[in-house]
C-alpha cells in the first residue's frame, strides 16, 4: 500500500480567524500526531469547517500560525500544501471517469501514464472500485463516490488527510459500514487523518483523540475513553454521550445513566437518592428509566434488560445507587 | 374544467404565437421558387434558377464567403473575450464586479443605431472603416456581452468546491481552469458562440455604416438587391442564411448535449 510518510504532523498555535467583527475559531492551538486520526466534533457552527479549511489553505489564518513538522505552512498556497481533502459532498469531477478522477493528483504533477495507471489500480483495489474504473460519478452510489473521493485524496499520498462530515450524505446503515473501512484504511496507509464531525458515535468509535469544539474554542482534548470518563464540563459530558448532572457540596458531578444501580425496594442502606418512576422506554438492549428523584430532580438511568427481568412500572417507587467512582467531579461552565 | 380549457386556450395561443412569429421568415421559401424574374408568390410553377443564379454570381458568393468569415472570427473573438470575462467577474465576485458587468453588457442595451454611429466615428481615425478587421472588432463588441451571459449562467450552476478539489490536489490556476471550469461550462460556452455566430451573420445596421466596397456581406448585398431592383435571388439567399443558421444552431445543441450527457453517465 501507500509507502509511509516521512512527515505529517501538525501544529496549530494560537490560530483565530475572524469574519468581519465575528470569531468563527477563537485562540486555537493543537498538536496532532503523525500518522494519528484526530476528530474534531462539535455542533453545526462550532467553527470545525473553518479550522480544517485554514489547514487546508483555502482560508487565510487571521492570527496566529500552523506549520507542518514544524515548518511554517501559513504563506504555501493550498496547491502546495499537498494535504489531500475528501469535501462535504465529495466535490469529484463530473465529466471525468473514476479512474481520471482518481488519477489526478498525479497528472497535473505530470507523472508518467504508467505510474499513474499502476497507482490508480492500487487505490481502486484499496477502495475496492475495481470494476467501476470506467464509469462517471453521476453512475454511482453514494457510499461508492464516498469512495472515489477517498481514493483521489489518498492516491498522491499526502501527509495529511484532511475529512469534512464524509459521511454527512450517507443513510446511517452505510455509514457504520463506511466507518469501519475508513479505520481500517486508516490502518493501512499510515496518513494522519483530521476528521470532522458533528455525530458523536462516530466520533467515539473511529478516533485516536477528538477535539471537543464549542464557539470556535477548544472544550476538552482527549482520547474518546478519556472523554467520555472523564469529561471536565457539562458541555462534553452532554455533547458525548448522555449524562446526568448531579449537585453536592456546592460541587457538580456528571454521573453517566449506564453507571446507576436502580433499586425497586425502597429505603435500602445504601440508597443515594430514591424517587418514583416516571417512565420506562424499551430499546431492546437496554432500557431506559426516568426517575422523578426526592429532590426534585430528574435522573435518566439505563438498564440491562438481560440481567434485570422484574418488571418496572411507572409510578414505582426505586432506590438509586451508585459507586463513588461513578460520578465525576466537573468545572464550572 | 376552466383550468383545462385555459391550458388548452394557452396550447392554441403558443402555435398562432409561434406561426406569427416565424411566418414572415418562411415567406422567402416560396418566393425563391418562383419561375418569374421579380420577387412573387410562384402560381403552381416552381424552378431553382434563382438558386442556381445566387451559387453561380461571383458577388453572391463572394458575400457568402466574407459574411462567413466575419461571423466565424467574430464567435471565436467573442467567446474567448466574453468567457474570460465571465470567469473574471465569477472569480472576484463582489459588489464592483456587478458594475463591471453592468457595464460590460451596455453595448447590449444601447440601441444599435447609436453603437453604429460611434463605430463609424471611432473607425475613421483608426483606419478601420471598410475592412475586416473593422468589421469584425465591431461585431465582436457587440457579440461578447451576449457569450458574458450565456457563460455566466453556466458559472452560477457550477459548484465552487470542484475548484477547490482542484486546487488541492495540486492543480495551478491554469490547469484548474483548463480541466476543471471549462469542461463544466461548456454548455454555455456553445451558446454563447452560437449566439455570436448568428448576431454577426445577420448584422445589417452596422455594416452599412461601417462598410462601403472592399467588404460586402451578405445581409448588405440583400438589402441592395431589395432596393434597387426585385430580383427574386434575394429570397433565396435569404433561404440560404436561414438554413446556415439552422444548421449552425443544430450542431451547437447536439454540441452540447453531448457534453451534458458526458457527464450525467
Ligand atoms: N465566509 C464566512 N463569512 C462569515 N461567517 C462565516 C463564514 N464561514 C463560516 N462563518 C461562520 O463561522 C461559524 C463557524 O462556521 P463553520 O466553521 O462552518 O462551522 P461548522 O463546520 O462547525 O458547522 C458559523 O457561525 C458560520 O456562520
Ligand atoms: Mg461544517
Amino acid at each position: 500500500m501507500a509507502e509511509p510518510n516521512q512527515t505529517g504532523s501538525l501544529q496549530v498555535r494560537n490560530v483565530s480567524k475572524l469574519f468581519g467583527t465575528f470569531k468563527a475559531v477563537n485562540d486555537i492551538s493543537l498538536d496532532i500526531r503523525k500518522g494519528e486520526f484526530l476528530t474534531l466534533l462539535g455542533p453545526s457552527g462550532s467553527g470545525k469547517t473553518t479550522l480544517l479549511m485554514m489547514i487546508a489553505g483555502f482560508l487565510d489564518i487571521s492570527e496566529g500560525d500552523i506549520a507542518l513538522d514544524e515548518a511554517s505552512i501559513a504563506n504555501v498556497p493550498a496547491e502546495k500544501r499537498n494535504f489531500g481533502m475528501v469535501f462535504q459532498g465529495y466535490a469529484l469531477f463530473p465529466h471525468m471517469t473514476v479512474r481520471d478522477n482518481i488519477g489526478y493528483a498525479l497528472s497535473v504533477r505530470k507523472r508518467p501514464a504508467a505510474e499513474i495507471t499502476a497507482r490508480v489500480d492500487e487505490m481502486l483495489e484499496l477502495v475496492q472500485l475495481q470494476e467501476f474504473a470506467d464509469r462517471k460519478p453521476a453512475q454511482l452510489s453514494g457510499g461508492q463516490q464516498q469512495r472515489v473521493a477517498l481514493a483521489r485524496a489518498l492516491c498522491f499520498a499526502p501527509p495529511v488527510l484532511l475529512l469534512d462530515e464524509p459521511l454527512g450524505a450517507l443513510d446511517k446503515k452505510l455509514r457504520v459500514e463506511v466507518q469501519e473501512q475508513l479505520k481500517d484504511i486508516h490502518r493501512r496507509v499510515g496518513t494522519t487523518f483530521i476528521y470532522v464531525t458533528h455525530d458523536q458515535e462516530e466520533a467515539l468509535s473511529m478516533s485516536d483523540r477528538i477535539v471537543i469544539m464549542r464557539d470556535g474554542a477548544i472544550e476538552q482534548v482527549g482520547t474518546p475513553k478519556e472523554l467520555y470518563e472523564r469529561p471536565i464540563n457539562q458541555f462534553t459530558a452532554g455533547f458525548l454521550g448522555k449524562s446526568n448532572f448531579i449537585q453536592h457540596n456546592g460541587k457538580t458531578f456528571a454521573l453517566r445513566p449506564e453507571k446507576i444501580d436502580l433499586r425497586a425496594s425502597a429505603s435500602h442502606p445504601d440508597a443515594r437518592l430514591s424517587g418514583t418512576v416516571r417512565s420506562v422506554t424499551y430499546f431492546g438492549s437496554m432500557q431506559r428509566v426516568i426517575v422523578d428523584a426526592s429532590d426534585g430532580t430528574e435522573i435518566e438511568v439505563d438498564i440491562d434488560v438481560w440481567r434485570n427481568s422484574e418488571t418496572l412500572r411507572e409510578g414505582d417507587a426505586v432506590d438509586l445507587l451508585w459507586t463513588d467512582d461513578a460520578a465525576v467531579e466537573l468545572q464550572m461552565g | 374544467m376552466t383550468s383545462g380549457l385555459f391550458s388548452k386556450f394557452n396550447r392554441v395561443g403558443a402555435w398562432v404565437l409561434l406561426l406569427f412569429l416565424v411566418t414572415p421568415a418562411l415567406i422567402a421559401i416560396p418566393v425563391s421558387l418562383t419561375p418569374k424574374r421579380f420577387l412573387s408568390m410562384p402560381k403552381g410553377e416552381f424552378s431553382l434558377r434563382h438558386f442556381e443564379k445566387l451559387f453561380t454570381s461571383e458577388e453572391w458568393l463572394s458575400s457568402f464567403f466574407q459574411s462567413g468569415v466575419i461571423a466565424v472570427s467574430t464567435s471565436a473573438l467573442a467567446t474567448v473575450l466574453g468567457t474570460l470575462c465571465a470567469i473574471g467577474l465569477w472569480r472576484v465576485s463582489s459588489r464592483y464586479s456587478e458594475l463591471v458587468r453592468a457595464f460590460l453588457l451596455l453595448p447590449l442595451i444601447i440601441p444599435q443605431i447609436i453603437s453604429a454611429m460611434a463605430f463609424y466615428r471611432l473607425w475613421i481615425p483608426l483606419g478601420l472603416l471598410d475592412s475586416y478587421a473593422g468589421l469584425i472588432l465591431a461585431h465582436t463588441i457587440l457579440a461578447a456581452p451576449m457569450v458574458l451571459i450565456t457563460v455566466s449562467a453556466s458559472l452560477a450552476t457550477f459548484d465552487p468546491k470542484l475548484e477547490q478539489a482542484s486546487k488541492n490536489l495540486g492543480a495551478s490556476n491554469w490547469t484548474t481552469m483548463r480541466r476543471v471550469i471549462l469542461p463544466s461550462i461548456k454548455p454555455g460556452v456553445f451558446a454563447g458562440a452560437l449566439f455570436a455566430f448568428i448576431l454577426s451573420w445577420d448584422e445589417i445596421v452596422v455594416t452599412l455604416f461601417i462598410s462601403k466596397f472592399s467588404v460586402y456581406t451578405l445581409p448588405r448585398r440583400m438589402w441592395n438587391g431589395i432596393r434597387e431592383n426585385t430580383d427574386p435571388t434575394v429570397a433565396a439567399a435569404a433561404v440560404v442564411l436561414i438554413a446556415i443558421t439552422v444548421i449552425a444552431f443544430v450542431i451547437t445543441s447536439i454540441m452540447s448535449r453531448r457534453s451534458a450527457k458526458s457527464q450525467a453517465q
